[in-house]
């Protein structure tokens, strides 16, 4: 008798898949030049230092190469990426006056439906520029700001001049310096001391023009004492060029804060993620990951954690799902440096169609982290035979002080768990979906109920064979 | 005689920050080929064959460079083999004493024919304090049904330079199974590639360590699952003290066709003093989904219920680490079953701790 197997479906794409024309859009050339730098600076008004700093990192960009490890990105030609491109009208603070094409495409997207249901703040972006920005009264009041990159520059510049890729500098790798060439929207967020946001703040970025890039800016400074837990969304129309996202999350955790940033990542088919994301901690601070990971041609997308301050904490939990034509290169990093720190790091991953998945990771205990604990667990699932799972996860441990747990495991759908769902009445379709199902409940779980049902939706479950 | 090139490549490319891809090596020693080695009396059923060169197509885990030294070296060729059917009990012991200076490469090729069974025991030995540079490499073929069983231990002197470079083939329900004890050497670079070609065959890796002073340990582990229901298991139980440095490198591939195949890596480092450096990259690369790869790690120092255990014990915590070192060391020790390897080792072990 055949084997059953659950068919795990592709990501519905029908709820990402349209755009519209960028008419009357703004655009530099293709391609990436000092002229095309100096444009992008111009058309937003850069401060002098900032034109400077453009102009240094694409150096710095010229002089990186390519990465030898990790997936193949010689289908990503920048002589044909569009760096910038600005929809057709300014920021604004209520839905009603955004054009009616930007905002059909978030209210398909359900963007503004879960500003009223369960968001304390939204930004939306389209292509380079934020078209949609709000923020709740009350937590306006608690004196947070939440506003795009643009307005943070102009309205606090010395803040942003301390930390702007302060923390993923230019030089840590080609794409980071691509991204301050050309970086343009993304948000700013500042938590002041002792303040708690209650709901969650949301980014939306949308990448909706054919061979252009995204390099939104996301800096997020929580300060002593605080909490915040920010989501983030991206999604693009598929083309049959390619597209490039290069954006930089860069998040400043005070001493006993917290931050919790949740990402549900659903780029099209023909996307290069290459997105870079860190975080440092202070004294008794605790950072979270929530990231799901379904969409994109390619990724390289490795969340850091620095745990500089004594007492300080991180925890990843992070799901991944690679199916046809996707190589998606997923993991994390932890820097220990304090004492007393801790990191924990939960992985899934599914592959299918011959998609290709990688869980690559690395903890790095620093000699002065005393007593450091650190764990890993990373579990990949393979549902057919013409598909990739690899973990390349690795440990550099420089103090015996430390307590680091590692453990892996690649498979499939486990027939002794078959056989003890059945054993139990539940026949063996439905024991194949839950496992399935179960596999990527620790990730769901961790989400804000909307979103867990976004990825439930995601990864839709049916059954064939028999 | 000129190292140059990079040993112990990692067989898929990481970071490069981690300094783990592979060691780049650029230096000149000496190849005086001094040295002995003595060979205890062969027991029925084995051959020794010298200047042969059977299973070149055999890649060790040192890598590509190590194959082109030994070619460029026109290195000569022990082949040592278990004739057919041919269960041969008393181990064939190759003991390679070295002294002061010496310089010496050398290579080995164990063929197990179809349903035999050989047990070869390698001892590198030198005196605690002397410097010189030992290469050697050993390439293994099991055949239908054979095993092999492979036994190394290092006890050169802290000084050296040393390479040890191993390659294994397995027909259908073959064995590799080898024992390695990695206690001397200054600069040791251990690389070890098993293909398991035959359907049910198997490998099975132990490796005891102890790393002290200023000793680099670069290890390079790659079992590569071809075959249907091959398995494979790869345990490392090691303590590391002073200010040594271990990097281990291990792949489990399991590679589409292998259906049934299981591979598991499992390592245990005690960590001994503040300033050990260790690093750690436990890899399963998988194109099949008819298998099961798993790979655990556990690295710290002693536990402080473990600490607290002995001390009410009257046992000090430098006994107790002492202790649990031999602890791990002879989770290895006790699968070598000759006499005169063991002691050899129980009182290098003393000596050093």
């Amino acid at each position: 008798m055949a084997e059953i197997k659950p068919d795990v479906k592709d990501i519905d794409r029908s709820l990402y898949d349209f755009r519209y024309d960028e008419k009357d859009f703004y655009k530099v050339k293709e391609g990436l030049t000092e002229d095309i730098v100096r444009q992008i600076s111009k058309e937003k008004n850069d401060p002098e230092w900032m034109t400077e700093f453009r102009l240094k990192a694409l150096e710095t960009y010229n002089e990186q190469k390519i990465p030898e490890w990790g997936p193949d990105i010689s289908g990503l030609n920048m002589d044909d990426i569009v760096t910038y491109v600005r929809p057709n009208t300014g920021m604004k603070g209520k839905w009603s006056e955004v054009p009616d094409d930007i905002k059909n495409t978030f209210e398909r997207l359900g963007i503004p439906d879960a500003e009223r249901k369960s968001l304390a703040g939204v930004g939306a972006q389209y292509d380079s520029e934020l078209v949609y920005h709000n923020v709740k009264e009350e937590v306006l009041a608690q004196g947070v700001v939440y506003t795009d990159m643009e307005s943070a520059l102009r309205d606090h510049e010395d803040l942003v001049k301390s930390h702007f890729m302060k923390l993923v500098p230019p030089t840590d790798h080609k794409f980071a310096a691509l991204h301050g060439a050309v970086w343009s929207g993304g948000s700013f967020v500042y938590v002041p001391a002792g303040v708690k946001v209650e709901i969650p703040l949301q980014s939306y970025f949308r990448l909706n023009a054919p061979g252009a890039g995204q390099f939104e800016h996301t800096l997020i400074i929580v300060e002593e004492g605080a909490d915040l837990h920010f989501i983030e969304g991206c999604s693009a129309p598929k083309y049959s060029v390619a597209n490039l996202h290069a954006g930089c999350v860069e998040l400043y955790v005070g001493k006993n804060a917290h931050l919790r940033y949740s990402t549900i990542e659903n780029w099209s088919k023909n996307m290069y993620n290459l997105n870079t994301k860190r975080a440092i901690c202070e004294e008794g601070a605790t950072m979270e990951w929530v990231s799901g990971s379904f969409g994109s041609h390619v990724s390289y997308l490795y969340p850091t954690t620095i745990l500089k301050g004594d007492n300080s904490h991180m925890e990843f939990t992070g799901i991944t799902f690679a199916g046809k034509t996707q190589n998606l290169d997923t993991g994390a990093k932890v820097i220990q440096i304090g004492k007393n720190t801790a990191s924990s790091i939960s992985s899934k991953s599914i592959s299918k169609d011959g998609g290709i998945s990688t869980y690559r990771s690395s903890i790095t205990v620093m000699p002065q982290a005393k007593n450091a604990k650190a764990t890993v667990s990373c579990q990949s699932l393979m549902l057919d035979d013409i598909s990739v799972s690899d973990t390349v996860p690795a440990m550099d441990i420089r103090t015996d002080d430390a307590d680091i747990g590692h453990e892996a495991k690649i498979g499939r759908i486990s027939d002794d768990a078959v056989f003890y769902l059945m054993s139990r009445g539940i026949s063996e379709n439905e024991a194949r979906a839950m496992i399935v199902s179960g596999f990527a409940n620790p990730v769901s779980k961790e989400l804000p109920l909307e979103y867990a049902v976004e990825m439930n939706n995601l990864i839709n479950l049916e059954m064939t064979g028999g | 005689m000129e190292i140059k090139g990079v040993f112990n490549p990692l067989p898929t490319l990481t970071w490069n920050f981690l300094d783990l891809n592979g060691v780049g090596i650029d230096e000149t020693v000496k190849l005086n080929n001094r040295g002995d080695l003595v060979i205890q009396d062969l027991p029925n059923g084995v051959t020794v064959e010298k200047d042969g060169s059977l299973l070149d197509d055999v890649q060790g885990g040192v890598g590509p460079e190590m194959e082109n030294l030994m070619k460029r070296e026109n290195v000569p060729t022990l082949v040592i083999r278990a004739q057919k059917g041919k269960t041969v009990s008393e181990p064939i012991c190759l003991d390679y004493k070295l002294g002061e200076g010496d310089g010496l490469l050398r290579k080995q090729e164990i063929i197990a024919e179809e349903g035999s069974e050989i047990t070869v025991i390698m001892n590198y030995t030198s005196k605690r304090n002397e410097s010189g540079f030992f290469g050697i490499q050993t390439k293994l073929k099991a055949e239908a049904g054979a095993t092999i069983h492979l036994v190394k231990t290092n006890l050169l002197g802290d000084q050296y330079l040393h390479f040890d470079d191993i390659g294994a083939v397995t027909a259908d329900d073959a064995h590799v199974d080898i024992i390695q004890m990695e206690l001397g050497g200054g600069r040791n670079f251990i690389g070890v590639q098993a293909d398991l070609y035959g359907r049910k065959s198997r490998f099975d890796g132990n490796v005891g360590y102890l790393t002290r002073g200023t000793q680099l340990l670069d290890m390079n582990y790659n079992i590569r699952h071809h075959g249907k229901k091959s398995e494979s298991e790869l345990i490392l139980n090691g303590a590391m003290m002073d200010k040594s440095v271990k990097n281990f490198r291990g792949t489990i591939n399991l590679i589409r066709g292998a259906k049934g195949a299981v591979g598991d890596e499992q390592e245990n480092v005690l960590l001994l003093s503040k300033d050990v450096h260790n690093k750690s990259l436990p890899n399963i690369l998988c194109s099949e989904e008819d298998v099961e790869g798993t790979h655990g790690a556990t690295i710290g120092r002693l536990s402080e219920d473990m600490l607290f255990y002995m001390e009410s014990r009257g046992i000090s915590e430098r006994e107790a680490e002492i202790l649990m070192t031999k602890a791990r060391l002879n989770n290895v020790n006790r699968m070598i079953q000759d006499v005169n390897t063991l002691g050899r080792i129980q009182q290098f072990i003393e000596e050093v701790l």
